[in-house]
């Protein structure tokens, strides 16, 4: 059987459990809002449930499966002791609201990860509750908005980002209501300072930049552009979706930037989950600390004998609401399960953080060395490598089809779906936009060099495909092209019961 | 002032200070791997010693250069000041130090709630989320090896929709308050044009602050003005006031409320808005099971904390909310959704569809910046709710109500403690009024393993208010032990139980 919904055990089974404490007959309910029928779920045994489960992870990637060279996602290995630590009951079995004393082990945790995450990236305070990147962009330029409220500068309703900017970017500026005003790139991919300097003006709040940009190139200009954009009272925001590439090398305050997010299911190995969780705390420059959302963790000298009993070092934790708080951005203490996994995730490394970093560049300037030397020795000559004549690329590089597609009638998703055949997960298709047809591959520190090589020397044998062959893949996987108009246009949402 | 605050004074300081207190000032914990070797890592990347073999392939000496594209200005001139990495086993020991410090909720008697629920989560579900297949996934985009995930979304999708009553759901929100906040915004977008009060929604008083601050958080940037619905004394919808909200663009109400109040008058609420205004229901998911879904008395949106349904609490995160909506919000709905669709051989296959609304396509103008979710956490609310079944849940909410009432009647015969709604219906979760303030009974009672709830002045409620809480959880004995040791506390003769 393939649909959970053609499970259909005898009616009024349901999962074993102990029965209600009182007699059901003398609970109190309104009877005007009895529910008149139960959803109908399907009836199913442990052993189908489990079996079906099972069959359906059968049919999907992950990292665990094979190489996923994902551009921007940063599918890195996860450590399992992550998800045996998370697994913990204190963790898994706390709650938001216990007393402090109850909760000094995760209170430890997370002044350790303000701490390391704010010596990482430059910044001097941190909060860990936003829960996703796209909502530690949405908390930064919500800090960026009170604070131009608090100094009277409310004519400053602008954001700047470049064309080749993640979407979530203009998408969380808009949403705190913000202008967006975006400009293009160079022709070799990086910011260009004089399209920025056309538009920074009176009313520019702030600018959001990706460095390592989406193509995977430092943008070496980046000082200047917070220059101009200081110069003009607005204030620089850091995208943290590429920080794998750069920790212990460099960080976003040397590069002048006012506040930062960290994706901690990239660079700290939160597991993608096929979409989430994942967790993006903040960080920010003094002046922007009293903004913070609330609370955040602190901590003061033992005080009393009771202090004692509870506390987990010589110290004790305190949550604290900083003093022009903009308040909350999720319910709780935001992803607290993910925080604990990307501690002992960082744990791994210490300060050899670095080494990671390191790693990752290497491992993306090898395999794209390697793509750039098997094809030109199997005389394949019709892609780019990015746009700009680079030496050397961060954690992630592009490559235009646009060559093949013209010649051949290759494109990018048709190499994407040559390289599922051949066993791999496909980098990222058809981003950033300003590279035409564009393959955005990032293999991550955690490959090995025979899966480099190997990866490699498959994709020069997907360019020397027939095409005819090609726009027929993939044939080897759970099923084959999928229609995504039909999806659309027929809107098939949810099961449809007889 | 906190302290992490006063550091701020320092702030010309502050690198400096971390650098220099960093080895005294991390928690014991990390001083204990100062010792160790520093090349732990290794079991993490692949390529380490092998550096020199890669870099020589591509003409390169030395991993600096790698990182010559750095401008100088920016390369930090110093180690990051982090301690030495640890080995799995030391972490493993720290982890267990630390979490090991907090009070998980089943090592005390606990009657707190107020949002997050302490419910039996089955053992197959940790095993199954656990498959790497799933774990070690990205967002579905190549739906030909992402099968497995979008179905059991799609499945995700039914199973919520058949709850609610409602047509569409989407596959996850950050929480309940991200999809409460997200609905009100949704909503304006739909019905701005058609309203009376334009870009005016209406909330209810007993909307908790931090769900509330969330709310303010999301719609403030679309200059949305929120206006209040009032409740009468029993804590039931004031019906004049509501009469108020007739022509805005929206109403939020939860269903039960947050003060356990399952509302008789709910079955009105659309009569009295009228169609142009969105009647938008924060639903506690697990009372479905026993009371009508919302779909069958009018809703257009229900969202809600899904919790309670396969995920532990996780100190507040990560979680799931749901979101759910009729047909004339689909498009304007936040989040991702999954379609049934067909592969070039007619066969069925899933993909995510309707993706014109999202960031990464419609970039400023998009419905919402959401990208990164809840996925992996809503597939453990998927299984959860397939092991269930209809009567499973029924029997489920049933042994919660049992519970509740239980606590309710016994704590309704205790001298100085009263219920301000003891009339009212209640699920989960009530409110007593004590004789002294919540926060005193709360601490004193902690000293006998008990966690009595929620302190309402936390709400800006009256400050002898507890909201008390029970769940399938909560046992005979767990009841008869609170009630003593509350009366004791109530009429001040705690000390002969000590």
């Amino acid at each position: 059987m393939s649909h959970l919904f053609e499970f259909n055990g005898a009616e009024g089974k349901g999962y074993s459990q102990p029965s209600p404490i009182m007699d059901v007959s003398k609970l109190k309910l309104p009877g005007s809002m009895r529910r008149e029928s139960l959803p109908r779920w399907p009836r199913v045994s442990e052993p189908e449930m489990v079996r079906h489960y099972t069959w359906l992870s059968k049919r999907n990637f992950g990292i665990d499966t094979g190489f996923y060279p994902l551009g921007s996602c940063t599918m890195k290995h996860n450590p399992r002791v992550n998800e045996a630590i998370a697994q913990m009951p204190g963790i898994a079995n706390i709650h938001p609201h216990q007393p402090e004393s109850h909760l000094q082990g995760l209170l430890s945790i997370y002044h350790e990860m303000q701490e390391m995450l704010a010596i990482c990236a430059g910044m001097d305070a941190v909060t860990l509750q936003p829960v996703a990147g796209a909502q530690g962009e949405f908390t930064a330029i919500r800090c960026f908005q009170e604070y131009f409220r608090k100094t009277g500068q409310t004519q400053r309703t602008k954001v700047i980002v470049p064309d080749s900017a993640h979407g979530t970017n203009p998408a969380s500026a808009s949403m705190c209501g913000f202008e967006i005003i975006e400009i293009p790139s160079s022709a070799d991919g990086r910011l260009d300072l004089d399209a920025l300097r056309a538009v920074v003006g009176e009313d520019t709040a702030a600018m959001m930049i990706t460095n390592p940009n989406t193509l995977g190139i430092f943008e070496a200009d980046v000082v200047e552009a917070s220059q101009i954009i200081h110069d003009a009272g607005g204030l620089m925001y850091y995208d943290g979706a590429n920080f794998n590439a750069i920790l212990g090398w460099t960080n976003p305050g040397l590069m002048g930037f006012d506040a930062v997010h960290y994706n901690l299911h990239k660079t700290f190995s939160q597991p993608h989950g096929g979409g989430g969780p994942g967790s993006g705390p903040i960080g920010v420059k003094a002046h922007l600390a009293e903004f913070l959302p609330s609370p955040i963790v602190g901590k003061r000298e033992i005080e009393s004998e009771d202090e004692h009993l509870y506390a987990v070092d010589d110290c004790w934790y305190t949550w604290q609401t900083p003093e022009s708080t903009i308040g909350k951005v999720q319910q709780w203490h935001g992803n607290a399960g993910a925080v604990v996994r990307c501690w002992a995730y960082y744990r791994r490394y210490g300060r050899d953080l670095k080494t990671m970093s390191e790693h990752a560049v290497l491992n993306a300037n090898y395999l794209r060395h390697a793509i750039l030397t098997k094809a030109e020795e199997a005389g394949v000559t019709h892609m780019f490598v990015e746009g700009a004549p680079i030496n050397v690329c961060k954690h992630e590089f592009t490559i235009s089809m646009s060559p093949a597609k013209e010649s051949m009638g290759i494109s990018a998703m048709d190499v994407a779906k040559g390289l599922l055949d051949m066993g791999y997960m496909a980098p990222t298709v058809y981003f950033p936009q300003i590279v035409p047809e564009c393959l955005m591959i990032e293999p991550t520190e955690t490959e090995s060099k025979e899966t480099l090589d190997e990866f490699a020397t498959n994709f020069i044998k997907v360019l020397q495909t027939d095409a005819e062959a090609l726009h027929e893949s993939p044939t080897t996987t759970p099923v084959r092209r999928v229609d995504e108009v039909y999806a659309a246009r027929n809107l098939i949402l949810r099961y449809e019961m007889d | 002032m906190s302290s992490i605050f006063l550091e701020k004074n320092y702030f010309l300081f502050y690198r400096v200070l971390l650098f220099k207190h960093i080895d005294y000032d991390l928690p014991i914990s990390s001083r204990v791997a100062l010792g160790v070797s520093g090349d732990v890592m290794v079991d993490q990347l692949p390529n380490l010693g092998r550096e020199k073999e890669m870099l020589e392939a591509m003409g390169m000496k030395e991993i600096a250069d790698l990182f010559s594209d750095l401008p100088k200005e920016v390369v930090m001139d110093q180690e990051l000041p982090l301690p030495a990495p640890q080995s799995e086993e030391e972490i493993l020991h720290d982890a267990r130090r630390l979490l090991g410090g907090n009070v998980p909720l089943e090592q005390r008697t606990s009657f707190l709630g107020a949002g997050l629920y302490q419910n039996f989560v089955p053992s197959a579900i940790f095993q199954l989320i656990t498959r790497g297949e799933f774990l070690t996934s990205y967002t579905p985009y190549q739906p030909e090896v992402s099968q497995g995930m979008l179905q059991s979304m799609w499945e995700f999708q039914t199973l919520i929709s058949e709850l609610v009553e409602l047509p569409i759901a989407n596959l996850s929100m950050y929480d309940g308050s991200t999809a409460a906040a997200e609905a009100l915004t949704t909503a304006v977008r739909v019905l701005n044009r058609k309203a009376e009060q334009k870009d005016t929604v209406y909330v209810s008083r007993l909307v908790p602050p931090d769900r509330m601050s969330v709310i303010y958080n999301y719609t403030q940037g679309a200059e949305i003005k929120i206006e209040y619905i009032e409740h009468n004394q029993d804590g039931s919808i004031n019906m004049d006031s509501l009469e108020k909200a007739r022509g805005s663009c929206g109403i939020y109400v939860e269903y039960p409320n947050a003060l356990g109040i399952i509302d008789e008058g709910m079955k009105q609420v659309k009569e009295i808005i009228g169609d142009v205004t969105a009647f938008i229901i924060g639903a506690t998911p697990l009372a479905l099971g026993l009371i009508e879904a919302p779909g069958k008395f009018g809703a257009d949106i229900v969202v809600g904390e899904g919790q309670a349904f396969g995920s532990p609490i996780t100190g507040g995160g990560p979680i799931y909310g749901f979101f759910a909506v009729t047909k004339p919000f689909l498009r304007q709905m936040p989040g991702r959704i999954v379609g049934k669709s067909i592969d070039v051989d007619g066969n069925e296959a899933f993909c995510l569809t309707l993706s014109t609304r999202e960031q990464h396509i419609r970039r400023q103008r998009a419905t919402s910046n959401i990208c990164s979710n809840e996925t992996l956490i809503a597939l453990m609310g998927a299984m959860h709710m397939a092991l269930l079944g209809p009567e499973g849940l029924e029997k489920l909410a049933y042994r919660n109500l049992a519970a509740m009432q239980m606590l309710k009647d016994k704590l309704s015969a205790v001298e100085n403690i009263s219920i301000p709604h003891g009339d009212s219906f209640h699920f989960n979760e009530f409110v007593i009024e004590l004789p002294k303030s919540a926060s005193s009974c709360i601490t004193e009672l902690d000293e006998f393993g008990v966690i009595a709830g929620m302190d309402m002045a936390a709400w800006g409620l009256n400050e002898n208010w507890l909201l008390v809480t029970c769940t399938d959880q909560t046992t005979e004995v767990d009841i008869e032990e609170f009630v003593d040791i509350l009366s004791a506390w109530a009429n001040d003769e705690l000390e002969v139980l000590q």
